[in-house]
């Protein structure tokens, strides 16, 4: 990653193409308007991620209660949903674990990380912290929440997967450790789809087209937006 | 659809309520077995294997008369032996293990797919394999080890109570074979009170904590059993006071409505932040250079 500020295009009114390809493989790199936030390896991952996670929480609702039942219908029935979650779990895991490994340098906490007020932060009211470089303390909290859970999840589900080789009282306890690790789950990816697009618009496009705006930047990540482009007036 | 006469579902898995109107009062039915006349013959093992068509299952040496160490997907009536120091001596205990029919079942209870168990007004539990997914999540939900999930079929399995004998009026096969008449089915009332007699007999025959095992903590069984030592059910392999196990209520019973107004929490909370805070916007939006987000 590097903080050098690329000169806007010759075509202002074009930048479009080439900022994408750049996305490509750069990320924090400012053109024109315009600062690309996750370059494509990241923008990958992050959706294999979310897809094994929405098949494994599509197949898994209608197991946790029959209030869920027509989710089955979507794989197939019941008896599907049984084997493509085991599946879709392990496929998770596994995606989640290169996710955190590829993001784990940008996630380090740093002391300033513990001045972070969740409550008052999504009050949306109290001006910005001008010392929030490119992830804020709720974005690694929910970063470091997933290894957690997944471990939680992961582990808990292996003896239901495989109901003859392991005994019933563990079976008891992997039941509601994994439920609880759902509840968990389910609370925080709510949370985080809702900040990553109605809550705080323009956040969307940094996952698909990779790129968000200065303005964006600037409100949300100062210290990032003054990293990436070098401007230390704000 | 019309059931048959006690075949009215009272209580399925995984769903609100079974179809039975409960309009008419029938007649649990029950099982009943007598240990202190069982010879361990094992007529019953053989004719619930004839009848129910299982296949045959490799027989294992485990120091007494028993079959095999468990009952198995394969296997659903088992005669255990057991010895117990006993007054100076030994008592040479007999049991027969299959599904007891709890009137609360907690194999129903923890089983995730609707229809898959079934309980019948005539208090039968029974297993739909063509509903069941397989999970196996009704062994750690059943508080007598009985039901078994086969890797073979992929399903489970256990005792039905013969309900395809019960159904055209028929005994269960256990019992159709049993040489002593120590097997006896009919209306659970009936062989309750048939039990008290009997009760009575082994106590004036010196068995003085002699008893009818019916466990009240799954809300009673519709395998009653008769117990010499009917203080030490443990002696025979039978838990003391079962009850559905406690995870499994705590599951369904607490964690499964917490997890509901967790996720309803979760939903209404962002909607509700969303009207009254809103989205998250530049506060000044006359800055020049990108005021759009
Ligand atoms: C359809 C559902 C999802 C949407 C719409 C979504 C959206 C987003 C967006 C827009 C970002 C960028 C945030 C930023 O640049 O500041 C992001 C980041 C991230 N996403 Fe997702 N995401 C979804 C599902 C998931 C799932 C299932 C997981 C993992 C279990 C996940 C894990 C992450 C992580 C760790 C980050 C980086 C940290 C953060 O921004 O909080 N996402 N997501
Ligand atoms: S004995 Fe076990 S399998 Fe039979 S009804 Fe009771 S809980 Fe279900």
């Amino acid at each position: 990653m590097s903080d050098a500020s690329v000169p806007a295009s010759a075509h202002p009114a074009a930048p479009g193409p080439s900022i994408m390809r750049l996305a490509v493989h750069r990320e924090d790199v400012a053109v024109g308007d315009e600062i690309v936030r996750h370059r494509l390896l990241s923008r990958v991952i992050h959706w294999v991620v979310a897809l094994f996670f929405m098949v494994a929480l599509l197949t898994g609702m209608p197991i946790y209660s029959p209030v869920f039942g027509w989710m089955a219908t979507l794989f197939g029935g019941l008896s599907v949903c049984r084997w493509l979650h085991a599946w879709s779990g392990i496929a998770f895991s596994v995606a989640s674990a290169v996710m955190v490994l590829h993001w784990l340098s940008d996630m380090k906490l740093v002391p300033h990380d513990l001045k972070f007020n969740l409550v008052q932060y999504m009050q949306f009211s109290a001006a910005e912290d001008p010392e929030i470089g490119k992830y804020n303390p709720g974005q690694k909290l929910f970063f470091w929440t997933i290894p957690l859970v997944t471990l939680m999840v992961l582990l808990s589900g292996i003896p239901l997967w495989w109901p003859t080789k392991f005994g019933s009282t563990l079976r008891q306890v992997c039941i509601i450790v994994h439920d609880v690790g759902f509840i968990m789950w389910f609370v925080a990816i709510v949370g985080h789809v809702y900040l990553g697009t109605a809550a705080e618009p323009g956040t969307f496009r940094s996952m698909t087209r990779g790129t968000v705006t200065k303005a964006w930047a600037r409100l949300h990540h100062p210290k990032w937006f003054r990293d990436v482009t070098g401007d230390r007036k704000e | 659809m019309g059931a048959i006469q006690g075949f009215e579902i009272r209580r399925s898995s995984a769903s609100l309520r079974g179809s039975a109107t409960q309009l008419r009062t029938l007649p649990v039915v029950a099982k009943y077995i007598d240990t202190s006349t069982c010879i361990g013959c094992k007529a019953c093992e053989v004719a619930c294997q004839e009848w129910n068509d299982l296949p045959v299952s490799q027989t294992e040496q485990v120091g007494t008369y028993q079959t095999m160490p468990s009952l198995q997907a394969s296997y659903w009536n088992l005669i255990q032996f057991r010895e117990v120091d006993y007054q100076g001596g030994v008592a040479w205990l007999m049991r027969k293990d299959q599904c007891m029919h709890c009137a609360d079942p907690g194999c129903l209870a923890a089983c995730p797919a609707p229809g898959a168990i079934v309980q019948y007004q005539n208090g039968i539990v029974d297993v739909d394999p063509e509903k069941c997914i397989g999970c196996g999540l009704c062994e750690p939900g059943c508080p007598f080890d009985v039901p078994r999930y086969s890797e073979r079929t992929n399903k489970m399995a256990k005792c039905t109570l013969c309900v395809d004998r019960v159904e055209v009026g028929l005994e269960p096969a256990c019992v159709k074979a049993c040489p002593t008449g120590c097997l006896q089915f009919g209306d659970k009332d009936t062989l309750l009170a048939y039990g008290k007699h009997r009760v009575t007999a082994l106590k004036e025959g010196g068995f003085a904590e002699a008893a009818v095992y019916d466990p009240p903590g799954v809300g009673g069984t519709s395998v009653i059993t008769v117990l010499r030592h009917g203080d030490h059910p443990e002696w025979y392999g039978l838990p003391k006071d079962p009850t559905v196990p406690v995870a499994v209520s705590l599951w369904k019973r607490i964690l499964h409505p917490l997890g509901f107004i967790a996720m309803g929490a979760a939903l209404f909370g962002t909607l509700g932040h969303f009207m009254t805070v809103g989205p998250k916007k530049p506060k000044d939006t006359s800055t020049t250079s990108g005021g759009e987000v």
